[in-house]
């Protein structure tokens, strides 16, 4: 079996730097148990595509062997640094840019010091792997991209490990509802901006729960559209196209307000 | 203290292929040339702006954004190595930059009795952006003159155009304000690209000048025509346009810039100086500049008493 397990997770970097805020607390401990999930499937890589690594040209794949340092976030700088240590599964990476030619994509490695990882894979790196060493594949969010490219891309690179004989985690990184408060807030009020977004956000959650494919696929461009969902959910299409559309239902590990948008943590039943 | 004042502002775009054409010994990569025309605009800028002898540059930039209010670096020395996200190949740069921290609270400050939300950010670790780092280094490569960064808040896009932009005029004129009060000679720059649509491909050789041409006819069509409205000084009939020339030529200047700076300025209906047009993987972008003490709106370096 390839995947051994799959996750959407929220790239907020809030509940990693005040885990102790009431509403952002259940985010932070859903985030642990996911990372415990994660250990337990025993992945010998996790494949990761985030919202924030914004790309234009190109799919861009993560190829340095390592990568560490510690980065402010450009919008929460005053709540301090989130630092990482990341492995890169290089070949893997590498195969993954080779294979995306054969859909029309040309990916292009990114081996470069200094360069600027994104706030959500590391947060994603940070809560999943914790202190462990396994490996991962880090992909951009090519903005011109849409739900049905992501998707062959998440499977594309479910492909790959599988002719390397890996086994996967696979994680989109995201967010659902994005409307967001603008002004400074206590964050220990912190909620969901509207009640809208907020029932917007359980039902589509109850139907990954309930593995609903045909609603998902159904529901989710509307969801999107009127909850202003990060990036039109294409994290999502990312982990449906790495599990060929196939899984048994979800677990709901948290969920909550993010300033204002939604946020959860997810586990999916493969 | 003399009353502050702004002397000048320029369209200053960032694509960082501009420093990698030039070679600089502060970016890594290195090229054979390319776009020279925007360069060589920028080396007229570059003259202007030494004659200008400005106590500060102010930059307003859109690879900067925040969604909680308008952000100002408030650390008086950052340093680093910036690499840009989308084309890391090209630009690798190690900067320093000082920061007129007293003139920035002092916007900051103004914004917020403007009504805006607005913030100092203090993190000594804060990655400036890459676009902030392209304009300063393209305008003034001897990193001499101190700086205020300002980041683009995301109303535009989040809200709308107009309202966004409303945003940016309240932050113009909080920024004038400021600027008179500490009593700063001030250069504006903004930060901006003209009509933005690009190729989704790179060339083998990103400065092989026979493949960049604009991407877009419609989008040249209209970075010519706003540019000889500017140049023609019709200031006023071009901010008229502005909401249809970002939507038709999917303009940078809606992240706010170019409004933010003519609203520092007054919008004085001066004819702006063109130094150079071109495309940088398509996008348009000019290098213009709108000397105010030419234009007898700013007092010389020399009349100020010492």
């Amino acid at each position: 079996m390839t995947i051994v397990s799959a996750f959407l997770v929220p790239g907020t970097p809030l509940p990693m730097l005040r885990e102790s805020n009431p509403p952002w607390r259940p985010l932070a401990d859903a985030y642990r148990q996911a990372g415990a999930a994660l250990a337990a499937s025993k992945p010998d890589v996790v494949l990761v595509y985030s919202t924030q690594w914004i790309a234009v040209l190109d799919q861009l794949w993560q190829t340095r062997p390592a990568i560490s340092g510690s980065h402010v976030d450009e919008n929460w700088h005053e709540y301090g640094k989130l630092p990482f240590d990341i492995q890169v599964d290089t070949a893997l990476a590498q195969a993954c840019i080779a294979s995306t030619a054969a859909f029309g994509v040309r990916s292009r490695d990114v081996d470069y010091d200094h360069f600027p990882i994104d706030t959500g894979s590391i947060v994603a790196a940070h809560y999943l792997l914790k202190d462990a060493k396994t490996p991962m594949v880090l992909t951009s969010n090519n903005l011109y991209h849409d739900g049905d490219m992501t998707a062959r891309l998440g499977a594309a690179a479910v492909a790959c490990a599988a002719e390397q004989g890996k086994r996967v985690a696979v994680v989109g990184v995201g967010g659902l509802s994005g409307s967001a408060f603008r002004e400074d807030i206590d964050i220990a009020t912190d909620h969901l901006l509207t009640e809208a977004d907020d029932t917007a956000n359980r039902h589509m959650l109850g139907l990954l729960e309930g593995g609903d494919l045909a609603a998902v696929k159904a529901q989710a461009p509307a969801y999107a559209k009127a909850a202003k969902v990060d990036m039109g959910f294409k994290h999502l299409h990312w982990i449906l196209g790495a599990l060929g559309d196939r899984f048994q239902g979800a677990r709901t590990l948290g969920y909550g307000p993010s300033y204002g948008s939604g946020a959860a943590v997810v586990e999916f039943r493969i | 203290m003399q009353q502050g004042s702004i002397i000048g502002g320029f369209l200053a775009p960032h694509p960082p292929h501009l420093v990698y054409g030039e070679n600089p010994p502060q970016n890594e990569p290195r090229s054979q040339g390319g776009w020279e025309p925007l360069r060589w605009a920028y080396e007229r800028a570059r003259a202007s702006l030494d004659a200008l002898k400005p106590d500060v540059l102010l930059v307003h930039s859109p690879h900067w954004m925040t969604q909680v209010g308008h952000h100002f670096l408030g650390v008086p020395r950052l340093a680093g190595k910036s690499v840009d996200p989308i084309f890391p190949n090209l630009f690798r740069y190690e900067f320093g930059l000082d920061v007129d921290v007293e003139l920035a609270e002092a916007c900051c400050d103004e914004a917020r009795a403007g009504g805006l939300v607005a913030k100092m950010m203090r993190n000594p670790d804060f990655r400036v952006d890459y676009g902030t780092i392209t304009t300063l280094h393209m305008i003034r490569p001897q990193w001499d003159i101190p700086v205020v960064g300002i980041s683009a808040n995301n109303s535009p896009y989040y809200l709308n155009t107009e309202e966004g932009l409303q945003e940016m005029d309240i932050l113009g004129k909080a920024t004038r304000r400021a600027i008179e009060k500490t009593g700063r000679r001030a250069v504006l720059l903004a930060s901006n690209t003209l009509s933005h649509w690009h190729f989704h491909e790179e060339p083998a050789i990103p400065e092989d000048m026979s493949k960049e041409h604009p991407e877009n006819f419609e989008g040249y069509k209209w970075d010519m025509r706003v540019i000889e409205m500017l140049r023609q000084g019709k200031v006023d009939d071009y901010f008229k346009l502005q909401p249809q020339f970002i939507e038709e030529a999917f303009a940078e200047v809606k992240s706010g810039a170019l409004t933010w700076m003519f609203a520092a300025m007054g919008y004085p209906n001066i004819p702006g100086e063109l130094h150079g047009y071109g495309s940088v993987i398509g996008t348009g972008n000019a290098v213009m500049e709108w000397n105010l003490v030419k234009a007898g709106l700013a007092a010389p370096v020399e009349t100020i008493p010492a």
